[in-house]
């Protein structure tokens, strides 16, 4: 598979660089020279959209100051060609980051909001900065010098080539890597992500900037295609395109990028010419009832999500055979094959291809990851952080209110370093609110929380857990879309100390922290029994391994604490014998344990202490056979009036 | 000083009809999470309704109006549930956010479209239903016009809220906003509830389309930027609060007329999105926002 993949890549670079001498058009030349200068924009874009699953529609206005910057600078100040892409890059990249550090703190719909209103401020400013822009008249821009020569149409096209493919290796390098690894991280389990350590607002303010450097390059580069630009092209529709194209190619996959890129820029020639698009119509609606017709014999899809597509492309057809003009209907037309995309063809062309491929000859998709590292047991644990004596954790009066609800009222503990401490109380009496105002997700009304000598509460939950808190999670939160090994690897992220640059470069030193982060990853996958899974996709797990994947997960931050929100829930009696073997084993290595857990059995057989919350409150804290035997304990649990409850429990 | 007094009415007036158009996403967002990319499309086909009816662009006019409002704001119902039905219900069931974004704007670029196909592509007069005189007010002029679309949004938001507080259709609404899972299990029909609010939600944007059509110009290409700028004026108020929208239309109305003044009308459109940014900068849920805690 990987010599096909290869051979496949190569063949598309002999033919694109074999294209002019055999086009000898330079309509046709500059047709696919802008297929390539779209692709550039688009691996860029299908990093947030498809990675970090963010959706801008900012990115024709990056485009456009990718564009201008480059046309100003020559038009202005006659700078050289080199100089004004590399200007045009980090100008592009600083206007991403302006764009991303505020709209980036909101998640949701915000960002498309703001990400448009943003678009139509640079059309504006474009339009309107006429010192600068040339406003509505746009700039003419000649053929870029290179070495006192000015540059032919098909020499050209090969430096756009050579753009294009070197933004490929980069970017594809970039999402291999532990940044990338990220990106998808953030996508899947925002949460889960800040707990590993790996912030989720810095590395979307990442993507989005090494995004919008993409568009910049983009951008100078079609200034210099074009040789003349303007501000209208920069709008709304463009932005919409350029969507499509990501999500029409086939997101996370560089060639669904070149297939997208492609298909829009091929539409408006597929869409002025009224007897083609006839053509297409009919075709279209053949293949979509066609399709229907087998799907539904073969009793996959019920007759009414049938309906839909059938109905909608028939209608189409026959709307394409009332059209007098298409120009005016292009919008209309364009507005159905988005609705079409984003329903019928949700994993784009690529995605669709590979499925396809999936079910002819399965395992071969997942021959490239499966050149996995083999684990073993010396790389398991890491040499261990300082190891703390006396108390590793103290909580002071904790005070965590929603509302009028306290959900803590003033809670102490003390977790002694080195123990595996278990903490108890009945449904809702805020074990797990204690958890996560020890990881951060929550900032505590009062009090404060002491992590090995520092204070830590109110600190953001990702610099916690860098610190040395690890933690799983009551409903579990893996990175789906992930395999097992990625996950552990996201677990590893503190790990690497290469920046991008040593990333794009493909450095000694990134390669030498890759391999020994994946022996790492393996090794602990091994230790909690998973290396069958390798690269089994995390929600593909059963519901019992992925709670070991996550305690997996977890040690991989090389914590010195490490809480378990409820690891046995779910777990079958033999998973459970399994899992107290590896929490004794965790201790064994030094790292202390918070336990949550509703299996009295557990928790009394493996806590060195065990704290009892209810109501927010703590009613008790001792010896495992000490809080059997408290009054108060058992009064939470099995309930009687305060006086029953003095009279001494049944053993 | 009058100069300024005038500029501050005109974005009054302004500023209640992006509150309205604000209410629209709110009613939305509160039930769905979602929100109609293709609102200020709803504005102008409310419009471009209203004018068909009340006007003279094709064949009419055929009432007046005031009796044109009521069918305008039902046309709006309709084109919102529909909407909800192509563009956004199937994106719920797949949840993909990436989807109802890109429907609702595929939506709104096939509604403007097909407006331009009707309507043409040139700006409309709208006829007035008062007098155009400018009335004397503390020594500035405002227009007979202005002062209806103020007391009609308020009108119109207070009607929608009573609506929501008092009625039990209200009632389930409310419940579906506070969480869909246990309305749906307490036998509302949150599929339905959510459809409802897109009607209203349209119902609301053209009403305001009517509304401001007199003021301004009408045509297919006048809902966009006022969907955009509303939505600035929910997130500046904040998703959730009705002061909130009030007071971040009129921030937003009066700085746009007083910057198309002193500085270009070029530039009007910058400073609301500029604030926009900033707003998001310093308390992300908005000036009047409640920030949300998310239980893991």
């Amino acid at each position: 598979m990987r010599k096909l993949l290869a051979a496949a890549v190569l063949l598309g670079v002999v033919s694109l660089a074999a294209y002019p001498m055999v086009a000898q058009n330079s309509y046709y030349i500059h047709l696919v020279e802008t297929i390539m200068i779209y692709a550039v924009l688009l691996f860029g874009l299908d990093i947030v959209v498809g990675y970090t699953g963010q959706v801008s529609l900012g990115h024709a206005g990056l485009f456009g100051i990718g564009s201008y910057v480059a046309g100003a600078l020559l038009f202005k100040l006659g700078v050289p060609f080199l100089l004004a892409v590399s200007a045009s890059i980090a100008i592009t990249a600083c206007f991403g980051a302006v764009l991303a550090l505020p709209a980036l703190r909101v998640t949701g719909p915000y960002l498309a909001m703001v990400t448009l209103a943003f678009g139509t401020i640079i059309q504006i400013l474009i339009n309107e900065m006429t010192f600068l822009t040339e406003g509505p008249l746009g700039i003419k821009v000649p053929k870029p010098t290179m070495l006192g020569h000015k540059l032919t149409e098909m020499e050209y096209y090969y430096v756009v080539l050579v753009f294009m493919l070197l933004s490929l290796v980069v970017v594809d390098r970039i999402v291999r890597s532990h940044l990338g690894r990220a990106f998808e991280a953030l996508r899947d389990s925002p949460v889960a992500c800040d707990c590993m350590g790996v912030s989720v607002y810095r590395y979307k303010v990442y993507a989005f900037v090494v995004s919008a450097g993409m568009a910049g390059l983009a951008g100078a580069l079609y200034t210099y295609s074009e040789e003349y630009i303007s501000p209208n092209t920069y709008n709304f529709e463009l932005t919409v395109l350029f969507l499509l194209a990501v999500i029409m190619g086939g997101r996370k996959t560089r060639s669904g990028a070149l297939v997208g890129a492609t298909v829009v820029v091929l539409l408006p020639s597929l869409l002025a010419d009224l007897q083609l698009f006839r053509i297409l119509a009919v075709a279209t609606a053949a293949v979509a009832t066609i399709s229907a017709i087998y799907l539904g014999a073969t009793k996959r899809k019920s007759p009414r999500q049938l309906a839909t597509p059938v109905v909608g492309t028939i209608g189409m057809a026959v709307f394409s055979f009332q059209l007098e003009s298409i120009t005016d209907w292009r919008l209309t037309i364009f507005g159905f094959m988005t609705l079409f995309i984003v329903y019928y063809l949700q994993d784009g062309i690529v995605g669709w291809l590979r499925k396809a491929l999936g079910r002819v000859a399965p395992g071969a998709l997942h021959a490239r990851r499966a050149a996995a590292a083999a684990g073993d047991s010396e790389h398991v644990w890491t040499p261990p952080r300082r190891i703390a004596s006396g108390d590793l954790l103290d909580v002071r009066a904790i005070l965590m209110q929603f509302g009028g609800l306290k959900a803590l009222d003033r809670v102490d503990l003390r977790v002694t370093a080195g123990t595996i401490h278990g903490l108890i109380g009945p449904n809702g009496s805020g074990k797990s609110t204690m958890m996560n105002v020890l990881t951060g997700i929550y900032t505590p009304t009062a009090g404060e929380v002491m992590f090995d000598g520092r204070r830590i509460s109110g600190g953001s939950p990702a610099d916690i857990a860098r610190s040395g808190i690890a933690r799983t999670f009551q409903n579990v939160q893996l990175f789906g879309e992930m395999t097992a090994l990625e996950n552990v690897l996201v677990g590893l992220h503190h790990t690497f100390r290469s920046n991008i640059a040593e990333v794009m470069l493909h450095a000694p030193r990134h390669r030498r922290e890759e391999s020994a982060a994946r022996l790492r990853a393996a090794s602990l996958l091994d230790f909690v029994g998973l290396q069958a899974f390798q690269n089994e996709e995390a929600r593909n797990l059963p519901y019992g391994k992925q709670r070991l994947l996550e305690i997996a997960r977890a040690l991989a931050l090389d914590p010195s604490l490490i809480l378990l929100d409820e690891p046995a829930a779910g777990l079958t009696a033999p998973d459970i014998k399994e899992l107290i073997e590896i929490i004794r084993k965790i201790k064994e290595h030094g790292m202390t344990v918070i336990l949550i857990e509703h299996h009295m059995d557990v928790v009394m057989s493996i806590s060195d202490t065990v704290t009892v919350l209810d109501f927010g409150q703590k009613i008790a804290s001792g010896k495992p056979s000490e809080i059997q035997n408290d009054p108060r304990v058992v009064e939470a649990y099995l309930g009687g009036s305060g006086a029953d409850a003095i009279a001494p429990a049944p053993a | 000083m009058e100069i300024l007094l005038q500029l501050v009415f005109s974005g009054v007036a302004l500023g209640m009809i992006y509150a309205v158009i604000a209410f629209g996403y709110q009613l939305t967002f509160a039930t769905s999470g979602t929100l109609n990319f293709g609102q200020g499309e709803a504005l102008m086909l409310g419009a471009m309704v209203g004018l068909s009816l009340a006007g003279k662009v094709l064949g009419g006019p055929y009432l007046n109006y005031w009796l044109m409002i009521p069918l305008v704001m039902v046309f709006g119902l309709l084109q919102g549930a529909l909407v909800e039905f192509v563009g956004v219900r199937p994106a719920i069931r797949i949840k993909s956010e990436f989807g109802w974004i890109m429907s609702t704007i595929a939506l709104a670029i096939i509604f403007k479209n097909v407006a331009e196909n009707i309507w043409g592509k040139d700006d409309l007069k709208f006829p007035s239903p008062v007098s155009e005189a400018p009335l004397k007010f503390l020594g500035a002029n405002v227009l007979p016009m202005e002062i209806i679309i103020v007391v009609g949004a308020l009108a119109l938001m207070a009607a929608v809220e009573i609506f929501n507080r008092k009625s039990i259709y209200g009632k389930a609404v409310v419940a579906t906003s506070n969480d869909r899972d246990a309305a749906g299990l307490m036998g509302i029909n949150t599929r339905q509830v959510i459809t409802f609010s897109y009607a209203l939600s349209s119902m609301t944007a053209a009403f305001a389309g009517v509304l401001i059509a007199p003021v301004t110009l009408t045509g297919a290409t006048m809902g966009s930027v006022l969907g955009l700028k509303a939505f600035a004026v929910a997130i500046i108020g904040g998703l959730n609060s009705g002061i909130g929208i009030i007071v971040g239309g009129l921030i937003l109305g009066i700085a746009e007329t007083t910057t198309g003044f002193y500085i270009s009308t070029g530039y009007k459109d910058v400073p609301g999105l500029v604030l926009l940014l900033l707003v998001l900068a310093v308390k992300p849920a908005g000036l009047f926002g409640k920030t949300a805690i998310k239980k893991v």
